[in-house]
């Protein structure tokens, strides 16, 4: 069965939300809902992130979406992005579900923000943590170096996949750096984070929600919204997999994961690297877009940089990389808001719109299991 | 690429403005007129133009020749047992700058109506004083030395300005970076010479303590090494506190009960051999359910590393380098790496346990760390041995009242006690020149810990560290 996004909503995004995470979820749900012409009690699938605070039950309370049959979360932080729609369409398409809501609401910054070292309950974080490695942005900045040395880029490449996300965020409304743009001097007079990585290869800290409804592809073209339909959705975990701290496989500078998922979309969708219009790649640290270029196809390993060098990743570029502004420079709402531009540019309705009626790659979390969407027009 | 620190850094540091380096004079170097700004700042700017283009200030006499009592003043405040120097009547090295000492403070003893008179050092100080910027501190002495002084020659100093740069903001208060470059002479002959640096500022209005301004705190502007633990150092919000704790489960108790024990150990499967790190219940080679664990030899090589900065972890003074380490048995681990020198992949490390954990250092010799619990009478003793009358050295109401929490020392002591260090642990070895970055002020009833790393050409990396962080970074050139 072939399913579609029918519908996005999303709250505001801000770095003090002012209000409870549910009450995000609840309005970006309501929001999604009313996009596509639905009502909450037409909801039967709720599926979220492991690392989501509210609860499938509080959201549908809330809500008042009485009944539901298909209840799901992924784990492994932003990597669930595309996965949980990737649940939704399992669900509709094995009949467990007609209507499914994807959801993620979070005060990352007003709240518990993930940039912070915390001593994390898992034994595999005993290999880092201790020994001073406790932060995501010290954690990519060992695969960071590791990818110069191999391919002699150099931290201005990194600079320059902000720059570009910064610019694209600039003619943004919604974004968080709405009217600024920034220069590459910029990025390299701005402190050190955790060297190789400076303050601007770190995507910001974000206070809110998005959810997205899914459901068949038939009852979709019978609602308001103008569907996306999802052409592939896949997960992907490599060898020798860890969160964020994949260091013990060779070569370090690499995704795989990324890999397995792209190899599933691509086959599945029937489409491939040279067919997409945009890509929505996940972007919470530079050096993860220049290796997911590569992963997925887009150039030779290594040769990433020569791509984004040469504007091909900017609006009119070979291949615009989030026209939004990622989340560098829209939002960081774990992926999801990204998935929502996707479904914009298929519908031709984002304010960067890129022309052409090519499909839209979108990918999550990189540096963990991952997963990865292929939406296209109906 | 780099390994910890950033270059360039204007670390404020501790010690005083020698004031000791008289002339007047210049050639030519870069500075920030461009940021000068202000009324005061333009006679800032004037001066030091006028110092830039006088080049070099003639010669200024030391007020007594090499000699023996100075020499034995100087070996007894330290601390230093090097037999050598009263054996051959040669000075120690370090000794270099207290030869042209004015003592008292420059506007002091300077000729009536002549500030600082012939000094650049001194006259940019007075103008900078009179621009708002009271308080100094030294941050970088750069020294080497030709040859050894003999008893009895007669030195003598010029310096130039070399750039004045600022107004910047540090962690100490808004402030000026004083450039100067001498050359000793005995007659004609160059026999020694040094970059100096300080910095004038004043105060962050309301929080002007050196030890809780946060300096060697500042996490932009650490010196170039890592911190270990900050046992009983750590103060809010730089990341004080214990480290992390391990989850130590059944399958890894084995890892950290070898590390309690000092030991670096590695999974072995019991049944087909293979080593695996991290460490789990199963091979994933073989599928066997029989852990075992062989020691590490503790070598290895860089195959990552990242240098810490931001935010804050429990235990680890920024900066902090973190690596990920081949080991030479086949398997990577990821440790905390503390070297003096920046690290690059590649670099052969070999571990030690700290505290329950694996620490890499440096593939090179390393010197036996020499603890020193640091007086008033050290500091006294040691700032009139080295002719440094600077208040913020013997009179601690003095220090407080210009922001310290005590008096501290001055930089003629430390890079004496840099020498020292060397000297000590290398007997026989001539020092050819000290180069020092100074970090955290090191007070009275502070322990100072000086640890050493050989390299090859004779080069030796010294880190000294109190409680509240790196005091000094340095680097000895010495030959045998």
């Amino acid at each position: 069965m072939i399913c579609a996004v029918a519908g996005i909503g999303a709250t505001e995004f801000s770095k003090e939300s002012g209000r409870s995470e549910l009450r995000l979820a609840v309005e970006a749900v309501r929001a999604a809902l009313d996009d596509a012409g639905l009502r909450p009690a037409d909801v039967s699938g709720l599926v979220t992130f492991g690392m989501d605070n509210n609860p499938e039950i509080a959201v549908a309370r809330e809500l008042g979406m009485g009944e539901l049959s298909f209840l799901s979360r992924i784990g492994y932080g932003g990597g669930a992005a595309c996965a949980v729609v990737q649940q939704a369409v399992l669900a509709v398409g094995a009949g467990l579900a007609d209507v499914v809501v994807c959801y993620r609401a979070l005060n990352e910054r007003s709240g518990r923000r993930f940039g912070r070292a915390v001593a994390a309950p898992d034994p595999d974080s005993g290999w880092h943590h201790p020994m001073g490695l406790a932060t995501p942005a010290a954690m990519v900045a060992m695969v960071a170096r590791r990818y110069l040395h191999d391919h002699g880029a150099s931290a201005d490449d990194f600079g320059r996949v902000a720059v570009a996300m910064r610019r694209h965020a600039a003619t943004n409304p919604r974004a968080w750096f709405h009217g600024r743009p920034i220069t590459l001097d910029e990025h390299r007079a701005s402190r050190w984070i955790a060297e190789p990585l400076r303050l601007l290869d770190c995507c910001q800290e974000s206070d809110g929600a998005v959810a997205l409804v899914v459901t068949s592809l038939e009852r979709a073209r019978d609602l308001t919204g103008r569907p996306a339909v999802i052409a592939a959705a896949a997960q992907g975990s490599g060898p020798d997999q860890y969160v964020m701290t994949s260091y013990y496989r060779d070569p370090v500078a690499a995704l795989p994961e990324m890999g397995v998922a792209a190899r599933q979309v691509w086959e599945r969708s029937g489409f491939g690297p040279a067919d997409v219009r945009t890509a929505v790649l996940y972007d919470h640290f530079t050096p993860y877009v220049l290796m997911q270029l590569e992963e997925l196809g887009f150039c030779g390993r290594g040769e990433a940089r020569h791509l984004v060098a040469d504007g091909g990743i900017e609006l009119g570029g070979r291949l615009p990389v989030n026209p939004h502004g990622g989340q560098l420079g829209e939002a960081y709402i774990h992926g999801m808001n990204g998935i929502a531009e996707a479904v914009r540019q298929v519908r031709g309705s984002a304010v960067n719109q890129v022309p052409g009626d090519g499909p839209v790659l979108v990918t999550a979390g990189t540096g963990v299991p991952t997963s990865a969407l292929i939406l296209r027009g109906d | 690429m780099t390994g910890t620190g950033t270059a360039g850094a204007e670390m404020a540091g501790a010690g005083t403005a020698g004031a000791g380096t008289a002339g007047a004079g210049t050639a030519g170097a870069e500075m920030a007129g461009a940021e000068m700004v202000g009324a005061g700042m333009s006679g800032v700017q004037d001066l030091a133009e006028r110092l830039l283009a006088a080049g070099e200030s003639p010669p200024r006499a030391g007020r007594d020749p090499v000699n023996l009592p100075m020499i034995r003043n100087w070996l007894e405040a330290l601390g230093d047992a090097n037999p050598a120097y009263e054996r051959d009547g040669v000075a120690p090295p370090a000794m270099i700058q207290v030869w042209t000492m004015r003592g008292l403070p420059p506007g002091v003893t300077a000729p009536e109506g002549e500030p600082g008179a012939g000094d650049p050092l001194g006259e940019m100080s007075v103008a900078l004083d009179a621009a708002g910027f009271p308080n100094v501190v030294a941050t970088d002495s750069e020294q080497e030395y030709h040859r050894p002084l003999r008893v009895g020659e007669q030195v003598s100093v010029r310096s130039r300005l070399e750039s004045v740069t600022g107004p910047k903001r540090t962690s100490l208060g808004e402030g000026w970076f004083v450039t100067t470059r001498s050359t000793w002479f005995s007659g004609a002959e160059p026999v020694a010479t040094m970059r100096f640096r300080i910095l004038k500022y004043r105060n962050i209005s309301g929080a002007s303590r050196p030890d809780t301004a946060g300096l060697g705190t500042a996490t932009d502007e650490g010196p170039a090494t890592g911190e270990g633990p900050a046992a009983g150092g750590a103060r809010a919000g730089v990341g004080g506190g214990a480290a992390l704790r391990p989850v130590v489960t059944a399958d890894t108790a084995f890892f950290w009960d070898g590390t309690a024990a000092g030991e670096l150990r590695i999974q072995r499967c019991g049944e087909c051999g293979a080593l695996r790190h991290p460490p789990g219940p199963a091979c994933p080679r073989c599928g066997a359910l029989k852990q075992e664990h062989t020691v590490a030899a503790g070598t290895g090589t860089v195959h990552s590393f990242v240098v810490c900065h931001h935010p804050p972890v429990p235990g680890r003074r920024a900066p902090w380098t973190v690596g990920l380490i081949d080991l030479t048995e086949g398997v990577r681990m990821v440790g905390e790496v503390r070297s003096a020198r920046p690290i690059a992949i590649g670099d052969p490390v070999r571990a030690e346990i700290v505290d329950g954990l694996p620490v890499w250092r440096p593939g090179v010799p390393v010197l036996e760390p020499l603890t020193l619990a640091v007086t008033p009478t050290l500091i006294i003793s040691a700032a009139l041995a080295t002719r440094d009358l600077q208040d913020v050295h013997h009179d601690r109401d003095a220090a407080v009242r210009r922001g310290g929490r005590d008096i501290f020392l001055n930089i003629l002591t430390t890079t004496g006690l840099v020498q020292r260090y060397v000297t000590d642990r290398l007997p026989g070895a001539v020092v050819r020149g000290v180069s020092i970055r100074l970090g955290t002020p090191c007070f009275a009833y502070d322990t100072l810990t000086f640890t050493g790393e050989v390299y090859p050409g004779g080069v030796v990396e010294v880190v000294g560290r109190t409680e509240s962080g790196a005091h000094v970074t340095g680097k000895v050139q010495v030959s045998t």
